[in-house]
């Protein structure tokens, strides 16, 4: 971990600041005190109170995680933290993928079954929820944690592992 | 010779002083995630987080692919056309129990045993019951919900339960049947009294959630809120008034694990096996009763009887009185019957929150019966005062935020 230590934690405290301020912002607007923002891809609102709500919150948590490990990022317990708060975020992404997919498999009102390619790839055009856009970022810090592993197995071959609170 | 709870835990420690040697201990990933699922300041977070995905593919498999994608449009597209054209003699009493209503355009319209009843069972609940035993299958099975049970602890002794008592709460989601057999593993009389007496009243099991969604879909987080202060509320009071103990408990927290696709695998069949087998019949039988009371006259007969009852006090048309017939027999089928019902929201989510919490449906009751006729008639008793004390603030609340 030491070699991606300081870029590492860099990374996790922008991640989680962006991610409280996107949980935050979407419930802000939910609240009325905002209209709906759409910032390229990003959308911040919705119309379904469980998945923007609640889905939000979880989002927002899950930033407010990132933050409070990133700053000791080398140790297992602040590591520890980061992947929390990320596999929040992955958690609501996710679903909202899934849930994506769900919808667009069926025809809709359409006389046949099943959706066209064409009806079904055109759903998952942008805007997306901001867990959605904040997944591929997220992925980084699943591969600190591979980082992570191969750094710690060379140093118990060369016997060189640090403190037993690191990785 | 007896020893205090104190002493106890003191020979405890003096036993461990001499017998248990500690060295330095390197922390995994894997510990470091257990730890901060049960620490209430991360633990909370991680829970929503948990139950978001849990009910979000809930509704968006069960709900959205399966139900509204398919099989509402198999059902009332194809299968209740075809049963009206082929059904011989709509005017006849065989038409109106097997078939329904001839005008009816929807399967939850038609109340036939082979159009509603098919409909709710296999396209509404079964998927339903399908995701919902999947995913608790898959939070069990990875370690995740004794993580629940310490996280819940404290909360739930407020209530005079422990943090074990999420398992039959959570089960109950799924059924009330065999969430009834869970609270065996609560440790005393007390607890297990109000455990069952909460289920019975305000755990919606997922045949109910199913249809809920499809049928009722925005009354549904209101009724689930109602549920859940009701739950708090009357639990903190039944902890108050029912002599006992509750005592603590040492919960053995096991380390994360991948859930075994063979395990998970058997699991899921045995569970969806046991609703295809007990429940699929109930919800036929009850919707041969339910027309049978209807054409007999006994339902309009009832609900005269009841008006001033469900009119005054509970502020709900007189005609709920038949859905919360057939909820004795299915709560699923009873919400799908009230959804035919012309009714304002309020007036709805009050008759949801009703066939929730009236009476536990007969599966449920038989299990309460095999708990012991004592327990069961003291539980009928709390749920008969319950219903009209919370159908009553329902309503109040409902006329003071000039909604009812």
């Amino acid at each position: 971990m030491k070699t991606c230590g300081r870029g590492a934690e860099i990374f996790a405290t922008a991640l989680g600041v962006v991610a409280m301020a996107c949980g935050a912002a979407n419930i802000l607007v939910w609240a009325g005190l905002y209209d709906g923002i759409e910032i390229g891809i990003l959308a911040i609102g919705g119309t379904d109170f469980f998945r923007w709500v609640w889905g939000s919150l979880v989002v927002a948590f899950g930033g407010v995680m990132m933050l409070s490990g990133a700053r000791n990022m080398h140790t297992v317990s602040s590591y520890g933290k980061v992947l929390l708060g990320t596999v929040m975020v992955w958690i609501v992404a996710v679903t909202d993928i899934l849930a994506l997919i769900c919808e667009s498999i069926p025809a809709g009102d359409e006389p046949q079954f099943f959706n066209s390619a064409a009806g079904f790839i055109g759903a998952f055009a942008p805007p997306y929820p901001p867990a959605v856009v904040l997944l591929p970022f997220t992925l980084a810090i699943a591969c600190f944690l591979y980082a992570g592993r191969g750094l710690t197995k060379a140093d118990e071959e060369t016997g060189q592992a640090g403190d037993a609170n690191h990785f | 010779m007896s020893i205090s709870p104190s002493r106890r835990w003191e020979l405890v420690d003096c036993i461990a002083r001499r017998t248990v040697s500690a060295g330095a201990c390197r922390p995994t990933l894997g510990g470091v995630l257990g730890e901060l699922t049960v620490k209430p300041l991360t633990g909370i977070p991680t829970a929503l987080a948990v139950l978001y995905a849990f009910w979000s593919v809930f509704g968006s498999f069960a709900g959205a692919l399966v139900t509204d994608g398919f099989m509402v449009r198999i059902f009332d597209g194809y299968w209740l056309p075809w049963m009206q054209a082929v059904w011989p003699d709509p005017g006849s009493v065989h038409y109106f129990l097997f078939v329904g209503d001839p005008a009816a355009e929807t399967c939850f319209e038609a109340f036939g045993m082979l159009t509603s009843g098919l409909f709710v069972s296999f396209g509404v609940v079964l998927p339903a019951i399908l995701v919902f035993y999947l995913m608790m299958t898959l939070l069990e099975d990875s370690g995740y919900l004794p993580r629940l049970a310490v996280l819940m602890d404290t909360l739930l002794h407020k209530i005079g339960l422990h943090g074990y008592a999420i398992v039959p709460a959570i089960l109950g989601l799924g059924c009330n049947v065999p969430a009834v057999t869970a609270t065996r593993t609560l440790e005393t009389k007390k607890q297990r009294f109000i455990m069952m007496t909460l289920l019975a009243l305000f755990i919606p099991c997922g045949a109910q959630l199913g249809i809920m969604l499809q049928a009722v879909p925005d009354t549904v987080g209101w009724v689930l809120l109602y549920l859940l202060i009701g739950f708090v509320v009357f639990g903190f009071a039944l902890s108050r008034v029912i002599p006992g103990s509750n005592p603590e408990i040492l919960i053995d927290v096991p380390p994360y694990r991948w859930p075994q696709r063979t395990n998970v695998a058997k699991k899921l069949w045995n569970k969806t096996r046991g609703f295809l087998t007990n429940a699929v019949p109930f919800v036929m039988l009850g919707i041969l009763i339910v027309n049978v009371l209807y054409l007999t006259g006994f339902i309009g007969w009832l609900a005269d009887l009841a008006a001033p009852l469900f009119v005054t006090w509970f502020g709900v048309p007189k005609e709920t009185v038949g859905p919360l017939l057939a909820a004795f027999l299915r709560k699923d089928l009873a919400v799908a019957q009230l959804s035919t019902i012309p009714m304002t929201p309020y007036q709805m989510i009050t008759a949801v929150v009703l066939i929730s919490i009236y009476f536990p449906c007969v599966a449920t009751f038989a299990m309460m019966v095999r708990e012991g006729p004592r327990q069961l008639l003291a539980a009928m008793g709390v749920l008969a005062v319950v219903v009209i004390i919370y159908g009553g603030l329902i309503h109040a609340v409902g006329i003071l935020l000039g909604v009812a």
